[in-house]
């Protein structure tokens, strides 16, 4: 039996750091699907959504944005990853540079959190991407 | 017997979310694999990893994890036990769980307590048969099964 069958990673805490969004839609499902592996491998994961990627977190933009064409969307992305038990934070201080405020954000969003929460993450965390 | 197309087995056990089934064994283990339900959620299944035999596996932390094109994510633990075996064959060949969710097991395990407390967290027979169609009525999964 192939040993890459076999999962015995020791638990990690991963931060993906989201700056991906809808203008490039093909760069916004492989982090939450990453994200979703990890966790499922029973790592501490958390998403946080800056820059352009905190308007995936807007209602209305991630139900209507897919990578590919006719492909899956990438809120059922989002989804998966929560489901799987990946942390969704959202960077306040972008949102007022995409006209977003609090009652615009999906449900999925765990913490709307300050760029420090994001420092904290990232200097705490065994591994970090940048997507 | 199915529901919108997706089998339901009413001997074996299934976590409340009809995720999984369990089928217990004459020596004392439980076989644990993927619904008919959650296979079509998955979409044709790429690859499988099994936790190693041998480490024990607590309420919420997952068998395995699979991943398919479109899904990733963790085939869940609803009782505490230790893995014993992975099925090799769908490890080689994770379509298997596509093709025949209730023969393509994915991993046989042993509980740390009794048998009966591990599947008293699950449900069987009438009851199993009601949640499960349930769900396939609100989810609107119509069930479809790989083809090689």
């Amino acid at each position: 039996m192939a040993d890459h069958h076999y999962l015995d990673n020791e638990e990690k805490s991963v931060i993906i750091v989201m700056t991906s969004g809808p203008s490039t839609p093909h760069r916004c499902a492989t982090p939450f699907y990453i994200g979703a592996i990890l966790a499922s491998m029973e790592a501490d994961v958390s998403i946080f959504f800056t820059m352009e990627a905190v308007k995936l977190a807007q209602k209305g933009i991630a139900e209507n944005l897919a990578a590919m064409d006719g492909g899956k969307t990438i809120i059922e992305f989002i989804r998966d990853a929560k489901a799987a038990g990946v942390k969704l934070y959202l960077c306040k201080p972008a949102m007022p540079g995409y006209q977003l405020s609090e009652s615009d954000i999906i449900d999925e969003v765990d913490e709307i959190a300050n760029a420090s929460k994001m420092a904290d993450l990232i200097l705490a965390c065994d591994k970090s991407m940048f997507f | 017997m199915e529901c919108n197309g997706c089998e339901f087995r009413p001997e074996l056990y299934y976590d409340d979310q009809y995720q999984i089934w369990a089928r217990r064994e004459e020596d004392g283990s439980l076989t644990v694999g993927m619904t008919d339900i959650s296979q079509t959620v998955a979409g044709k299944i790429l690859h499988v990893r099994v936790r190693r035999p041998g480490t024990l596996r607590p309420v919420g932390k997952p068998v395995a994890t699979i991943e398919s094109g479109k899904w990733a994510g963790p085939v869940p633990n609803v009782f505490d036990c230790e893995i014993e075996e992975a099925n090799h064959d769908v490890l080689d060949d994770p379509n298997l769980l596509n093709i025949e969710p209730y023969e393509a097991w994915i991993a046989r395990v042993r509980p740390s307590g009794s048998v009966e407390e591990a599947l008293s967290c699950m449900v069987t027979g009438d009851i199993a048969q009601a949640g499960y169609c349930e769900r396939t009525r609100r989810e609107d999964i119509h069930c479809e099964r790989g083809a090689r």
